[in-house]
């Protein structure tokens, strides 16, 4: 459980550093980052966890999301983890941008050959937030969790499978749908099989019909000309008809022009921000 | 008692002298009475008479037993040494000797007054008596004076008549040396024995005789024996001799200008002194209101009215409120009236004003209390009193005062998470009113009333003035008079904040199938537009389609795009003026659903429309949720 820094960048009063730690449960080497605000150095801070979409490192969130200046002006810890395990070596991984490296989509595979390094569902949940709360000034019992794309579902559905674990939860262009999306059907069917079944634990729209726990509250902004919406890639009025049903509350907000990128999600970045911090801070 | 009685005949005359010294004595030595009345139990106003000591008030000096007073307090630390054994009595007797102290106390007080009253009587006899002394002198002075002017008239008369008496002597003795020479004449020429020459003289003394018996000899006095005495008036010597028994009339006495807290509503009381030399019997006291609309000079001034008093002051009851009167003085006595004092102008206070309940409006950080002056005329300033209620309900006395308030508004500023009680008092020459009635301020959250002037016609207003309903029936055209201020083709209603540039927060509570707008607006919104349609006005708006509940967050006719999974019913609205912002929440799962960044150039007011018939209703005055200002 050591951790190498890798870098540390002085970063809106606080710092933006990067380490390198060797993953129990992913067994590789795993870089996250992590930004401390100033607040972190004399007392404890909540903690956001940041998934990236498809393709992303831990450095995409870091430069070009804009999280840093309202995440110290609330005091929160934020953590940013890569999409995938890296340099395991597995045929086939680096083949496709959405599947294998860099797309592991949050889930315990249980297929062959990625059931081993792929349990990015539990080092996700799990092992990274043990690893920060031994590491750094944090309040366990506050944390939340938030993603763009392919990590709006990751941090769907860990708030969505662990009611109460994380204080907030929101998203950004977030995959709403994955069972009934190309991307979706693409990945679950390489690591989970074909038993569509067992697909559905990790679709939002699916644990959003069912769940039982604390109220959410899930924010998700959208791009209204994001290519891959229309592509019916994200699909988040299937998870906003759940959640009207179900009185799920969600507040999903289509910004009329923005598309996928980071440049829309710095755009609202602060707004985020705001709403975890009404949650972490209360 | 008795002693007093006795001497109140005499008395009588100079009493009001004596009362007039009171009346100074008064204002000097009151702090002694004040602790004498205080350990006695009396009431004060019990021992203002009874220091008071003037004619026909036999009552004021009534020595009354405290029956009923209870123990004095300091009396309990006097009976400590007492024995074990008189402990049970101890309690009655120590009642008793308290009461027998205050008697004392009482009495001795008494007896002070009554050796003043003696110092005062000998004072004023000594007075009286050089008085009369100088009177008599006066009256001597006069007779004397009187009777050297008759005896030298008498002297001249005497001079006079014997002068003329001497005259007439005089030509007496003439007429007789005339006749005696005559004679002689007749008897020579008689005696005269030449025929010749008798013949010759004798015709021209005939003609002499003939003469001299023609000549008639006066012989009657032309002087009166009889001196004339002229009846003596006396009358000026009898007007000083009764004078001697009686005071002279007084001078006129001198009105005083009017104090601070002498008058009410409807009195006032009037004060004036006398020279100490004049002995006054009663006065009569002349008021008049002042009013403003007739010219000074007019015939028809305001009828006088009119009282008698006996003592040097008076209230004047049954006066109108906030009115100038003129009011001055005249003294009278068995010798008569003095003339009148001069005209002094004395005022009434106003009436209180009347708090407009529902025109105030408070925020944590301050209350804008509106009120009705109370009086047609206007009054100089009003002034606001605050007090803060504490957590146990008690009331403090007055912790602050905001004065000379020109208009009939007040913005006072407060303290986050009290309870106030504010009054209001209108304030002029003659001092400030009675409280108003007293309103209630708790600054736990912003709390305002809706305008119902600007309520659209098909908008109705419950009576505690904040559920708003639109009903399904059509309004005839003639029920649809509008005037600028109304809103006249939204549904709509301004509410009104107070001018705070702070953080505001309401909530509305809403059906979940009425279509409405809320939030805020400026309040020269147009009434002519829908709320969110213009510049002017930021809302939330609800709308039902077919298949859904549709949520817009507009201003300027603009919306954002968004989907919002749970039904507002309960909608928390934070205007922060500091950070521009506008924000909606979910009260229900505390749900942010939009924030608005809003210009704010001037204070904006709540609004609220409806845009299909139903209710809604606001709930004020409750704290922000710590969520609303993030």
């Amino acid at each position: 459980m050591s951790l190498t820094q890798v870098s540390s960048n002085k970063c809106a009063g606080g710092f933006q550093k990067v380490f390198e730690h060797e993953s129990t449960e992913l067994k590789c080497k795993m870089k996250f980052a992590v930004h401390l605000p100033p607040k972190a150095e004399t007392g404890k801070c909540p903690v956001m966890y940041w998934l990236s979409g498809l393709t992303c490192t831990e450095q995409n969130f870091i430069t070009k999301a804009g999280s840093q200046v309202p995440a110290a002006e609330h005091g929160i810890i934020i953590v940013a983890p890569d999409t995938s395990p890296r340099g395991c070596n597995i045929e086939g991984e680096d083949e496709s941008w959405d599947f294998g490296t860099g797309a592991g989509f949050y889930v315990n595979a249980t297929e062959d050959p990625w059931k081993t390094n792929y349990r990015m569902y539990s080092y996700v949940t799990e092992e990274l937030p043990k690893l920060i709360n031994a590491n750094f000034p944090t309040d366990p019992d506050r944390m939340s969790i938030s993603g763009h794309s392919m990590g709006g579902h990751g941090a769907l559905i860990c708030a969505l499978k662990n009611p109460g674990k994380y204080k907030a939860v929101s998203a950004f262009a977030p995959i709403c749908n994955p069972v009934q999306c190309p991307w979706g059907q693409k990945a679950f069917s390489g690591y989970l099989g074909s038993n569509r079944s067992t697909w559905e634990a990790y679709d939002a729209t699916v644990l959003a019909a069912a769940y039982s726990g604390p109220q959410l509250d899930i924010l998700i902004d959208q791009g209204r000309d994001d290519q891959f919406l229309s592509a019916s890639q994200l699909l988040p009025d299937n998870l906003i008809a759940v959640c009207s049903e179900k009185k799920i509350p969600v507040v999903f907000r289509l910004q009329p022009g923005y598309d996928h990128s980071y440049f829309f999600i710095y755009s609202f970045m602060a707004d985020h921000i705001k709403h975890h911090a009404k949650y972490l801070n209360a | 008692m008795d002693l007093y009685e006795i001497r109140e005949e005499r008395l009588g005359t100079i009493s009001e002298e004596a009362e007039h010294q009171e009346i100074s004595r008064e204002s000097t030595t009151m702090e002694p009475y004040h602790v004498v009345s205080d350990k006695g139990g009396r009431t004060a106003r019990d021992v203002s008479t009874f220091q008071r000591f003037s004619v026909d008030t036999n009552e004021s000096l009534r020595f009354e037993p405290c029956e009923d007073m209870s123990p004095s307090p300091t009396g309990a630390e006097d009976g400590d040494d007492e024995d074990e054994v008189f402990r049970d009595g101890g309690k009655e007797s120590e009642t008793i000797r308290n009461r027998l102290q205050e008697k004392v106390a009482e009495m001795e007080s008494f007896a002070g007054h009554l050796e003043e009253i003696f110092l005062t009587v000998e004072e004023n006899f000594g007075r009286q008596e050089q008085h009369l002394e100088q009177h008599y002198n006066d009256v001597l002075q006069t007779l004397s004076q009187r009777y050297d002017e008759r005896a030298a008239g008498l002297e001249e008369e005497k001079k006079g008549k014997l002068e003329s008496l001497y005259g007439q002597l005089l030509a007496c003795g003439r007429a007789m040396d005339a006749s005696k020479e005559l004679i002689e004449t007749a008897q020579e020429i008689y005696r005269c024995q030449d025929k010749r020459l008798f013949l010759k003289t004798v015709m021209p003394t005939i003609k002499r005789i003939e003469e001299f018996a023609k000549e008639e000899i006066d012989l009657t006095l032309n002087t009166h024996l009889e001196f004339n005495t002229p009846l003596v008036d006396l009358s000026d010597v009898k007007t000083m001799m009764d004078s001697i028994n009686i005071v002279p009339a007084p001078s006129a006495p001198v009105i005083n200008p009017q104090m601070p807290n002498s008058a009410t509503q409807t009195s006032l009381r009037v004060c004036w002194s006398l020279f100490s030399d004049d002995t006054v019997e009663y006065y009569e006291l002349y008021y008049r209101p002042v009013l403003e609309d007739t010219p000074a000079d007019s015939t028809c001034a305001a009828h006088e009215s009119k009282v008698k008093v006996k003592e040097t002051h008076c209230t004047v009851t049954d006066l109108l409120p906030n009115a100038q009167y003129e009011l001055w003085v005249t003294a009278t006595n068995t010798t008569g009236i003095s003339p009148a004092s001069e005209k002094a102008l004395y005022m009434t206070v106003p009436c209180p004003p009347v708090i407009k309940q529902r025109e105030c409006t408070s925020c944590p950080e301050a209350a804008l209390i509106r009120w009705e002056s109370g009086n047609t005329n206007p009054v100089d300033s009003y002034t606001v009193e605050l007090s803060e209620m504490g957590t146990d309900g008690t009331q403090s006395t007055v912790t602050e005062s905001v004065v000379a308030v020109p208009t009939c508004q007040c913005l006072v500023q407060l303290q986050p998470g009290r309870r106030y009680l504010i009054s209001v008092r209108a304030v002029n020459i003659g001092g400030p009113s009675n409280r108003s009635q007293v309103i209630t301020v708790s600054t736990t959250g912003t709390y305002f009333h809706l305008v119902e002037d600007t309520a659209h016609p098909c908008l109705s207003i419950s009576e505690d003035g904040f559920t708003m309903f639109y009903g399904d029936e059509e309004l005839p055209i003639s029920a649809m008079a509008l005037d600028d201020n109304t809103f006249a083709r939204c549904v709509a209603v301004l509410g009104d904040l107070v001018p705070v540039r702070g953080k505001h927060y309401w909530e509305v509570e809403v059906d979940d199938e009425t279509e409405f707008r809320i939030g805020v607006a400026f309040e020269d919104t147009e009434r002519n537009s829908y709320l969110g349609a213009n510049n002017t006005s930021w809302c939330m708006r609800h709308i039902l389609t077919p298949t859904r509940h549709k949520y817009e967050f507009l201003h300027n006719g603009w919306s954002p795009d968004l989907r919002i999974t749970v039904n507002p019913v309960r909608i928390g609205v934070a205007l922060d003026y500091d950070r521009g912002t506008l924000s909606f929440f979910n009260v229900d799962v505390e749900q942010h659903l939009h924030t608005f960044q809003c210009n704010l150039r001037s204070y904006v007011h709540p609004c609220f429309s409806l845009d299909n018939p139903g209710a809604l209703t606001v709930h004020n005055g409750i704290e922000a949720p710590e969520y609303a200002f993030i």
